[in-house]
């Protein structure tokens, strides 16, 4: 108590200042965040919200919501959609950046524009992307049939099987995904001293040796973060399902996202959605922490 | 063990040409040190040898093998870099280790190296650290012991004091001097300090817009320096040089400017006869010139009045700045001198260590006494 209070007198000033930050922070952050919490823990929906004319009669129900969803089987299968999305489509975006961005980190003709056309995916407006790919995915008419038909191969239904709608999302997402990963890898290649590659062939390591016990150990620690960000925005990445698949067929390429806008848009069920967003950020929470945790640790080893 | 030959070794950045045709033969076990202005092509030169870069033509063996063509890990050479390039991730052991794994050598042999190593470089108690929790000067030692483990054919060392203080590195420029008289290997090693070279050296290589101006041991090329720029450029501070006039009076040589007139030893007459009435340039080490009154009675030839325009206290003696005809000259008098700013002085310049130098060529004119090392 005491030593807050000395804090209090000696960096008053500093308060002062910190201010305006807060309250900014409090009111686009901890408000919305903490209704969030509050509406999950009711049985709100479209009846009881409550309009103009009618009082609100929507009512505390503790974690009912909570014991609903997670004794449903749907949110176990939409979690596992969930993990299995976000993983496959992070393995591939950080495996394809680095690949591109070691490729890119070489000299060689034309570097710059190579470098500018990789990122078109990353400049152009992500409903367009989705539009576009889900039109290449078409049974009939799409690019991607038509060629597969040219070559004498069966044509795919992209968008009305399961299995094949999640691996169109995903392709898409995919293809959306990558320039991120490889500008960040590539910022991170040439933070690398050209002198320890150097260094390294005077010691006599072939391309490969380089690669495992250079590149790779320091990359690290860009490679962790950007994979960290690649995990959370992929796991709430709601605009390319929605736009491609729609979650469908039967909810086969839903997510936790989509799955709770359904919940308050389709279904309008406002608690029950609220419910859904708050499982979705303890999860996020969790899976950072212990990521992060983890980060610092191979921090701590330069 | 084996030496390293250059024959016509040229190398181009495109059409830039930044080494010409380089002939050198270095010795087994011979310290050499490549050492000229920054840009001169040093650099340059040890990562041809390192193969790092490219030679754009002519032969490089070493000993009796063309390396033109191979790869680094092949040439049995170790490099000690300007910047160390030390593996951040990896301890002092590990990074000493490095080059050691991969060659596949037995754990057992790799432990006794490193140890070993890291005994002669005192650094025994940081084998676990990273490199990053080190100084400047035990990054230095362990970049060392990186090449030593090695035990290779050729060390090659780049500018490897240039990042520490300077107590450091006259500290380790003697370990390094230690270090191979232990090692017995041969060493190129770049500075652009020409009292590292000076002090490290069997034999210099004195560079300069990529051309090689004197090769030579470094008493020789302090006292027998062929051209202007090596006499220039080793020795500290500078040689002084004056443009004079020789003139035959009285049956002697004279140098002639508007501040001096002074005679030029009997011994050089026949090599000084051919610039008679020409102008010459007249060099002078600022070591070579006395204001001591012991020497001025015995010389009084050589005595010339200046004006002090600067007075440098070293400690064991004094930089005295005055200008004669409009050049600046230095000269090292004893710290006993009487020497004071902005008044007049005699000094005596020793003409027995004068050194003269054709105008046209910059070539020096007539080495007395010079014998080639080797
Ligand atoms: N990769 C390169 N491409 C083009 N020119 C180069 C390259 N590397 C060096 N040079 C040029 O070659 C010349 C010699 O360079 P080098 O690095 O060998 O000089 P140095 O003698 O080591 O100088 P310093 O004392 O400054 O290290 C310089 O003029 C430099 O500009
Ligand atoms: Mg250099």
């Amino acid at each position: 108590m005491n030593g807050l209070g000395k804090s209090w007198r000696r960096h008053r000033m500093a308060y002062l200042f910190l201010t305006p930050a807060l309250v900014v922070l409090a009111i686009l952050v901890f408000y919305p965040l903490v209704k969030g919490i509050l509406l999950s823990m009711t049985d709100m929906n479209q009846y009881n919200m409550g309009t103009k004319f009618l009082k609100a009669s929507y009512h505390f129900i503790g974690l009912g919501n909570y014991r609903t969803i997670l004794t449903s089987p749907e949110f176990w299968q939409i979690t596992k959609q969930t993990i299995i999305w976000t993983f496959v489509n992070v393995f591939f975006h950080f495996s394809i950046g680095l690949f591109l961005a070691l490729l890119l980190n070489r000299q060689f003709r034309g570097r710059t524009v190579y470098r500018i056309l990789l990122l078109v995916p990353w400049a152009v407006p992500s409903f367009v992307s989705a539009f576009a790919w889900k039109w290449m995915f078409n049974y009939d008419y799409g690019f991607i049939n038509l060629a597969l038909t040219k070559l004498g191969l069966q044509p795919i239904p992209w968008l009305s099987h399961p299995t094949w709608a999640m691996v169109a999302v995903i392709l898409t997402n995919v293809w959306l995904g990558i320039p991120f990963m490889m500008v960040t890898m590539l910022g991170g290649l040439q933070s690398i001293p050209k002198d320890l590659y150097e260094a390294a062939v005077v010691d006599g390591a072939n391309r490969w040796q380089q690669f495992w016990r250079i590149t790779l150990p320091l990359l690290r620690s860009v490679a962790l973060t950007a994979t960290l960000l690649g995990v959370i925005w992929t796991f709430n990445m709601f605009n390319i399902i929605f736009l491609v698949t729609g979650g469908g067929p039967v909810h086969s390429t839903e997510i936790l996202v989509t799955y709770s806008y359904l919940q308050a848009f389709g279904e309008w069920k406002f608690g029950m959605a609220s419910a859904y967003g708050v499982i979705i950020l303890s999860f996020l929470v969790v899976f950072s922490s212990v990521y992060y945790r983890a980060l610092h640790q191979e921090e701590k080893v330069f | 063990m084996a030496g390293l030959t250059f024959k016509n070794v040229v190398k181009k950045y495109d059409q830039n040409v930044v080494v010409h045709d380089f002939n050198l033969e270095i010795k087994d076990k011979e310290f050499l040190v490549l050492v000229g202005p920054s840009g001169c092509g040093k650099t340059t030169t040890l990562r041809m040898i390192a193969g790092l870069e490219e030679i754009t033509s002519g032969e490089l063996y070493i000993g009796d093998r063309l390396v033109n063509d191979v790869a680094p890990k092949d040439r049995d050479i170790a490099m000690v870099f300007q910047s160390y390039a030390l593996y951040p991730h990896m301890s002092v052991y590990e990074n000493m280790a490095f080059g050691l794994k991969l060659r596949k050598i037995p754990k057992a042999e790799i432990e006794r190296r490193v140890r070993e190593a890291a005994h002669i470089l005192d650094i025994e108690h940081l084998l676990e650290r990273k490199p990053k929790a080190l100084s400047g000067g035990q990054r230095q030692r362990v970049a060392l012991g990186r090449a030593i483990v090695r035990e290779p054919q050729v060390f090659l060392m780049d500018e490897p004091l240039s990042n520490l203080d300077a107590k450091l590195r006259v500290q380790m420029r003697a370990e390094i001097s230690k270090l191979r008289h232990r090692l017995q290997t041969t060493v190129v090693y770049v500075t652009h300090d020409q009292t590292e070279a000076m002090t490290m050296g069997d034999r210099i290589v004195v560079m300069k817009d990529g051309y090689i101006h004197q090769v030579d041991t470094p008493m020789n090329l302090y006292n027998h320096p062929k051209n202007m720029f090596v006499a220039g450029f080793i020795g500290s501070p500078s040689m002084n040089f004056l443009k004079v006039k020789l003139v035959e009076e009285k049956g002697r040589l004279w140098l002639v400017n508007p501040a001096f007139h002074l005679p030029s030893i009997e011994e050089r007459r026949e090599a000084l006869t051919p610039y008679v009435n020409k102008e010459i340039i007249f060099g002078i080490r600022p070591e070579a010139i006395y204001d001591d009154a012991a020497f001025l009675e015995a010389n009084p030839d050589w005595v010339v009045d200046v004006h002090v325009d600067v007075l440098e206290p070293m400690g064991a003696e004094h930089y005295v700045y005055f200008s004669l005809n409009e050049e600046n000259v230095i000269a090292r008098l004893d710290a006993t001198s009487q020497a004071k700013v902005l008044q007049r002085h005699k000094v005596a310049f020793d003409m027995n260590m004068a050194r003269y130098f054709d105008m046209e060529t910059q070539e020096v004119i007539h080495r007395p006494g010079y014998q080639t090392a080797y």
